[in-house]
């Protein structure tokens, strides 16, 4: 019997570890507690370009986190990328005339966006969208645009 | 030339006789499964043999793991200024790929070799043929229950492994090396994703508990009954797992994470 | 579920005696369960059996009857099957034409489940005990009443020290199976036989490997349980003495075939040089000492020619 006993409570140690082992892997290795997956509200926004933008990157005012890009979907009509992000609860004060960029963490990092405010008494709700937007900065692009004033300045 | 072909052909055929064994093996377990919850008591000695016991195995692993991980990554990251993402590398290579995969490995050999030693014996010393004369059916009163036991342990150890390899990356990149505390874990916290990357891990640690297991199982109650049967059937079981496991790895690999 | 028809294949069975090592008296051909048993049905009644392994037959179309309460003994050299007639009796095997009837059922008509009910009435001793390992001997002797019966924990003590008592071993309930030597277990694995009080039990080679003390424990278990409990007893064994002692009735099976049949005291007086070689172990005689091949000089000669060529 007490043979029996050692049994339960080592497979019931390791059921325990093996839990406490994938808490921590949740909870303190991941994102998890970080976001508060569903609630919040959600914003959308257009841009012309969005470079590498992904699902699931930060969107941040003032270098905070306030929310995650939650879907990214292609525009026919306009030929624009619709940006869908969901903002944390919390935040619920956001301008509506705030101006939306699409910046890189780093020279090579990872893009996200970032959200200006502006002036604006009125806040944007659910569903809203923001109209000021800035595209990404393709750095191919700007090199391109570099090299080629560059060729300018040594040809005059 | 013909005997060649001919050969070819049996062991064709051989093969696909195993392949389908193996299944109807796994339907009969997983047939079993039910009864063995009315019976918890089987399941957790089970536990107790596949689990409990290859705690220090996986644990002493993980931690070695995390700290070479943790050296490794240091010297190639500190080479472009970005050794505070030490404790990103250190735990997305661990939880996505070595977590469940050394896990799986060093599980086959030492849980799978010796569940398929323990079936095997039982066949070769009629024990197998005895509970069927009792009327007791082998498959779901001794395979079920140690699939299922296989089946809840893994991922609990992959999870063990990832867990204590954080923490020996840690020791080492930050103990050792003097990565920042704080870019260390806000880091990782911020860049591993939970659905992308833990759950997809527990995951595939689940797929290759099913799989070891299973192969264990089917290797010993397929094996010849004699000793030298029982070996090579523990052998196989431990190529065949390795195999699997890398193999499903680069699949399950492919379908998380490739777009 | 059985239809009690038995097969009826009397064309055959001329033709067998004849295929028989020897000419052999009367009591080849047909089983004669009434000389054995006389007015009651035989348990096992096995009919038109024939069973192979590969392209080896082992069992070309026999017919054997078990008569019930007796102790039934089959007997044949080592490799003729006679495991296999157990397993096929017990439906762990599955004969490639004939029947087998156990207490009236076919056993290969039968579903799992109703089987698995028909063994819970049969109990078998392995050869080698096959006692669970990870079990003590008590745990392993309550194992079949654990699995098929809900019993009180009291009873079910009450009950496994009565099976370990009845085989002399009530003393070693603690022990653990590898702590027990060959025939220690092999009487554990009679209790664990025993503990369902099934209609028959079948011995797979009791004798192998005992010494005489042992072996002498054994016969007398055999013996006394089969007459206390009204059990019907198969024995399967290549112990000629040992087994003849006990059994009231005798198959002596090789090449496929029942050779022979009859009480101990039939064999006894049979003429047959084939059983007489068996019964008596001579080292020569209708079966030879060596393996059926071409002849020595001839192998040789081969083999030399061979080697020469490499």
């Amino acid at each position: 019997m007490a043979k029996t006993r050692i049994l339960e409570i080592l497979v019931g140690t390791f059921m325990a570890a093996g839990f406490v082992a994938l808490f921590f892997l949740a909870m303190q290795v991941s994102n998890l507690s970080a976001s508060a997956a569903g609630d919040g509200y959600s914003l959308t926004a257009r841009f012309d370009n969005i470079g590498s933008l992904k699902t699931r990157a930060p969107v941040s005012m003032a270098g905070v986190r306030v929310g995650r890009v939650e879907s990214i979907q292609y525009d026919q009509d306009t030929y624009q990328a619709v940006v869908t992000m969901r903002i944390d609860e919390g935040y619920d004060r956001i301008p509506s005339d705030t101006f939306a960029n699409i910046f890189t963490a780093g020279l090579l990092g990872e893009q996200y966006v970032g959200l200006d405010p502006g002036g604006s008494p009125d806040y944007l709700r659910d569903g809203e969208q923001i109209e000021h937007t800035q595209s990404a900065l393709v750095l191919e692009q700007m090199i391109g645009q570099f090299l080629f004033s560059k060729a300018e300045e040594v040809s005059q | 030339m013909m005997n060649a072909l001919a050969r070819l052909g049996r062991l064709g055929l051989d093969s696909l006789a195993r392949l389908g064994r193996a299944h109807l093996l796994l339907f009969g377990i997983l047939g079993g499964l039910p009864s063995v919850l009315l019976r918890p008591r089987l399941l957790i000695a089970q536990i107790y043999g596949i689990g409990v016991l290859s705690v220090l195995i996986i644990v002493v692993s993980g931690l070695f793991v995390g700290m070479v991980l943790g050296l490794q990554g240091y010297y190639v990251l500190a080479q472009f200024g970005a050794a505070e993402s030490l404790g990103v590398m250190v735990a997305a290579s661990l939880v996505r790929e070595l977590g469940p995969v050394v896990t799986a490995l060093l599980f086959a050999g030492r849980a799978g070799s010796a569940l398929t030693a323990e079936i095997g014996l039982m066949k070769a010393t009629e024990q197998l043929s005895a509970l069927e004369m009792m009327a007791v059916d082998p498959i779901r009163r001794i395979l079920a229950p140690r699939f299922l036991g296989g089946f809840i342990s893994m991922p609990l150890l992959a999870a063990m492994f990832s867990a204590v390899g954080v923490l020996g990356g840690y020791f080492v990149g930050v103990g050792l090396l003097g990565v920042d505390d704080g870019a260390f874990w806000s880091q990782m916290e911020a860049k591993i994703d939970f659905e992308e990357d833990i759950v997809n891990g527990v995951v595939k640690s689940v797929v290759f508990g099913v799989v070891v297991t299973w192969i264990a199982l089917y290797e010993g109650f397929d094996a010849t009954p004699t000793s030298s049967g029982v070996s090579q059937a523990t052998t196989r079981t431990v190529v065949h797992s390795a195999l699997a496991v890398l193999g499903m790895d680069f699949v399950l690999t492919a379908l998380m994470f490739g777009d | 579920m059985g239809n009690g028809s038995s097969p009826s294949m009397p064309a055959t069975a001329p033709d067998k005696a004849a295929q028989m090592p020897s000419a052999i008296g009367a009591k080849s051909g047909r089983p004669d369960p009434g000389g054995a048993n006389p007015g009651i049905a035989p348990l096992v009644r096995i009919r038109g059996l024939r069973f192979s392994r590969a392209a080896h037959v082992v069992f070309d179309g026999i017919d054997v009857d078990i008569p019930r309460g007796r102790v039934t003994a089959i007997m044949g050299p080592s490799g003729t099957g006679k495991t296999t007639l157990l397993k096929l009796i017990s439906g762990q095997l599955r004969p490639d034409a004939g029947t087998i009837e156990v207490d009236g059922e076919d056993v290969h008509a039968l579903g799992t489940r109703a089987l698995y009910r028909l063994r819970t009435r049969m109990g078998m001793l392995f050869q080698s005990g096959a006692l669970l390992t990870e079990l003590s001997v008590f745990e392993n002797v309550a194992f079949p009443l654990r699995e098929h019966a809900r019993l009180p924990e009291s009873l079910l003590r009450k009950l496994v020290l009565m099976k370990l008592e009845a085989v002399g071993l009530r003393g070693a309930a603690a022990l653990m199976p590898s702590e027990l030597s060959g025939g220690m277990s092999r009487r554990v694995a009679l209790a664990r036989a025993v503990a369902l009080d099934p209609m028959m039990i079948m011995y797979d080679e009791p004798f192998t490997g005992q010494d005489p003390i042992s072996m002498g424990v054994l016969v007398s278990l055999i013996r006394q349980l089969n007459d206390a409990s009204r059990l019907t007893s198969i024995v399967v064994s290549h112990d000629v003495r040992e087994t003849a002692g006990i059994a009231d009735y005798i198959y002596l099976i090789a090449n496929g075939q029942v050779v022979c049949h009859g009480t101990p005291r039939d064999i006894a007086s049979e003429r047959s040089s084939w059983v007489r070689q068996f019964m008596d172990g001579e080292p020569d005689g209708p079966v030879h000492f060596h393996y059926p091949c071409a002849p020595l000089a001839e192998d040789m000669l081969t083999r030399a020619r061979r080697a020469t060529r490499r």
